[in-house]
C-alpha cells in the first residue's frame, strides 16, 4: 500500500539532513511502528509523508497504491486518504470543531469527485464517534483545540481520524499526554479501523501504546534509515535494552 | 463658488498624516458640490431640511461640508420612541452632505449607512448626533467604494447621562476613505461599543479614526478594531481616549488588530491614552501579524485547500468584532460580504 523508497530529506534549507535512505513497505491491513531515539527523525518522517514546507526530500520515492505523494501538496495528499494525527495538534482559533471538520470532510470528498456529506448525516454520524470517544457535545461548538488540554486535543485527533475515514494513517507520539483511561479510549478507536484496506504507520518513542494496539511489524529509525524490524515482542525487546545498539 | 484645495487637511497635519486627502482630491466629482441623500425613515422619526448653521463641529472637513452641503438634514426621534425599523441612509454617492440627529430621552434609534460613491466621486459626510438621557443609538456603516472614490464621514456624537452607543463598520475602501468618529461624552454612565473591521485589496486604503472624549464619571468603552490587508493596500487605525478629570471609575479598552496578507501592504497604527483622572482601568492594545504557518498545514493536512484554509482562519480572525450585534440578519449580511470578499481575494 505504502512504499518508501530509498528517502532522503532534509530541513532548515537543505543544510541539515535528517533522513538518509529509508526504505519501508506498508501492505494493506497492516499496523507499522516506527521506534527510534529522540532526533532520529521520526516527527520528519511524518512531516514529509504529509508534505509539509520546510521538509525537502532530496531523493527517493514515496508511493501509495502507485501513486507518487510527493508531487502532490498537503490537501491532495488528504483527499487521496492520508492522514497525520499530530504530535501537537494545533489550535484553530474561531473555527468551530464541526465546521473544521465538515470543511475538511466536503473539501475531500470534492477533491474526490463525490458527493458533499449532508448537515443531519454529519451531525448523526459525529454525535454518536464523539460519544463513543467521550467528548462532550459541547467541545464540538468550541473552537478547534482552543483551551483544550494534551489528552482532550489526542482524543480529537482520533475523533477526526474516525470522521474521515483516511486510507493510510500516521500516528505520531499519539500515547503523549494521554493518561491510561484516555489511552485505552484512543487505541480502541484506533483498533476498530483497522481493516483489510487500511494501512498505519505508528510512530512512537514508547512501547506503551502498542500494548493497545498491537503492531504486525516493529522497525527501529536509526541515523535516519531503518535499522533494524521485527515482530510485535521486538518492541518489548526495545523497551528494555533501549536503542543504543542501533545508534548510528 | 467652488472649493480651493487649500481648504483640504494635508499630510502635514497630525491627524490626517496618513490620509493625504488633498494629495488624492484633483478632479474629483463632487468636491464643490452638495450631496443628495436618501432616508428611509421609521414610523415616528421625522425630518426636515432646515438652514440651520448651528452646528458645532470645527474639523476641517466640517467646515467644507458647511461651506458646500447646502442645508442640513435634521432628523428627530422624540422622547421615548423606539421604533421597530431602522433609519436607512443611502444614495452617499458624492458631494458634501450634512446630517444632524436629535434621540430624545429615553429614545431609541437604529443606523444602517450604505456608503457607496459613484466611479471618480468625492463624498464629505458631517453627522451630528445628540443622545438625550437614556438615548440609544445603534450604528451600522457599510463601506464599500469604487477604487477610484474618496470619502470622509465623520459622526460626531454628543451622550447625554446613561445614553448608550452601539457602532459598527464594515470597511471594503475605496481610492482613499476615512470613517471617522468623535465621541463627546457630556454625561454620567454612558456605554459605548465602538466597533469596526476593514478589508482592503488593490490599492485601497481606509482610515478608521476615533476620539473619544470622557467629562464624566462611570462610563464604559470597548473598542475593537480589526484589519485585512493584502496586495498594496493600506489599513490606518488611530483612536484616543481623553479622559478627562472628573470621569472617575471610567473603564475603557482599546483594541486593534491587524492581518498583513501581502508583504507589500500597510498599517499604520496609533492607539493613544490621555488620562487625567486618577481612578480609571483603561487599557489598549495593538498587533499586527500574518496568518499562523503551521494552523494552515494542519487545515490542508486534513484536506482543506490552502485558500479556503487562509480564507476561514481570516473570516475566524475578524468576525468576532460584531460578535455583539443585536440585528441578526444585519448581522449575517455583513458576514456574507465579509465571506464574498474573501471568497474572490
Amino acid at each position: 500500500m505504502l512504499k518508501i523508497n530509498n528517502l532522503t530529506a532534509a530541513v532548515d534549507a537543505g543544510q541539515k539532513t535528517i533522513l538518509e535512505g529509508l526504505s519501508l513497505e506498508i501492505p494493506a491491513g497492516e499496523v507499522h511502528a516506527v521506534m527510534g531515539p529522540n532526533g532520529a527523525g521520526k516527527s520528519t518522517l511524518s512531516y514529509v509523508l504529509t508534505g509539509r514546507e520546510g521538509y525537502d526530500v532530496t531523493g527517493g520515492k514515496v508511493e501509495l497504491e502507485g501513486e507518487n505523494l510527493l508531487d502532490m501538496d498537503p490537501e491532495e495528499r488528504a483527499a487521496k486518504g492520508v492522514f497525520l494525527s499530530f504530535q501537537y495538534p494545533l489550535e484553530i482559533p474561531g473555527v468551530p470543531t464541526m465546521t473544521f471538520l465538515r470543511t475538511a470532510l466536503n473539501a475531500q470528498r470534492k477533491a474526490r469527485g463525490e458527493e458533499e456529506m449532508s448537515a443531519p448525516e454529519f451531525l448523526k454520524k459525529s454525535r454518536a464517534l464523539a460519544k463513543d470517544l467521550k467528548i462532550k457535545p459541547d467541545m464540538l461548538k468550541r473552537p478547534l483545540n482552543v483551551g483544550f488540554s494534551g489528552g482532550e486535543k489526542k482524543r480529537m485527533e482520533i475523533f477526526q481520524m474516525m470522521m474521515l475515514e483516511p486510507r493510510f494513517i500516521v500516528m505520531d507520539e499519539t500515547d503523549s499526554g494521554l493518561d491510561v483511561d484516555a489511552l485505552r479510549i484512543v487505541a480502541d478507536g484506533v483498533n476498530r479501523l483497522r481493516n483489510p484496506d487500511r494501512g498505519m504507520l505508528i510512530i512512537t518513542h514508547y512501547q506503551r501504546l502498542l500494548d493497545y494496539i498491537v503492531p504486525d511489524k516493529v522497525h527501529v529509525l536509526a541515523g535516519g534509515k531503518i535499522a533494524a524490524s521485527g515482530d510485535a515482542d521486538f518492541a518489548k525487546k526495545l523497551e528494555a535494552e533501549g536503542y543504543d545498539a542501533y545508534a548510528a | 463658488m467652488s472649493l480651493d484645495s487649500n481648504q483640504l487637511p494635508t499630510r502635514r497635519d497630525e491627524a490626517w498624516k496618513w490620509t493625504d486627502v488633498r494629495g488624492h482630491a484633483d478632479g474629483q466629482a463632487g468636491l464643490s458640490a452638495a450631496g443628495r441623500p436618501k432616508f428611509t425613515l421609521p414610523e415616528g422619526v421625522t425630518i426636515a431640511e432646515v438652514p440651520r448653521d448651528d452646528l458645532d463641529t470645527d474639523t476641517p472637513m466640517a467646515k467644507l461640508a458647511r461651506s458646500f452641503g447646502g442645508k442640513v438634514w435634521a432628523i428627530d426621534v422624540p422622547a421615548g420612541l423606539q421604533p421597530s425599523g431602522p433609519l436607512i441612509i443611502e444614495n452617499l454617492n458624492r458631494g458634501h452632505i450634512r446630517i444632524r440627529i436629535d434621540i430624545g430621552k429615553g429614545a431609541k434609534l437604529s443606523v444602517i449607512e450604505h456608503h457607496a460613491g459613484d466611479s471618480g466621486s468625492f463624498t464629505n459626510l458631517d453627522m451630528t448626533v445628540t443622545l438625550k438621557a437614556s438615548a440609544e443609538l445603534d450604528r451600522t456603516l457599510i463601506h464599500h467604494d469604487p477604487d477610484d472614490a474618496m470619502r470622509v464621514v465623520t459622526a460626531h456624537i454628543t451622550a447625554w447621562n446613561e445614553a448608550k452607543i452601539v457602532q459598527q463598520a464594515l470597511s471594503f475602501g475605496g481610492n482613499l476613505s476615512r470613517l471617522e468618529t468623535r465621541l463627546a461624552g457630556m454625561g454620567k454612565h454612558i456605554e459605548a461599543v465602538l466597533n469596526g473591521a476593514y478589508l482592503l485589496d488593490g490599492k485601497r486604503h481606509t482610515d478608521m479614526t476615533s476620539y473619544i472624549d470622557l467629562t464624566a464619571p462611570d462610563c464604559t468603552i470597548r473598542q475593537a478594531v480589526k484589519g485585512v490587508v493584502t496586495d498594496k493596500s493600506r489599513g490606518v487605525f488611530q483612536g484616543k481616549f481623553h479622559v478627562r478629570r472628573p470621569a472617575q471609575q471610567t473603564d475603557a479598552e482599546m483594541r486593534h488588530d491587524a492581518l498583513m496578507l501581502s508583504d507589500a501592504a500597510e498599517v499604520r497604527s496609533k492607539p493613544e491614552l490621555e488620562i487625567y483622572a486618577d481612578d480609571v482601568e483603561c487599557a489598549h492594545g495593538n498587533t499586527i501579524g500574518q496568518l499562523d504557518e503551521s494552523a494552515l498545514f494542519y487545515m490542508r493536512q486534513r484536506g482543506i485547500p490552502l485558500g479556503q484554509a487562509r480564507a476561514l482562519l481570516t473570516e475566524a480572525f475578524l468576525t468576532e468584532v460584531f460578535d455583539d450585534m443585536a440585528d441578526e440578519d444585519l448581522k449575517i449580511s455583513l458576514l456574507e460580504k465579509i465571506q464574498n470578499w474573501l471568497a474572490v481575494t
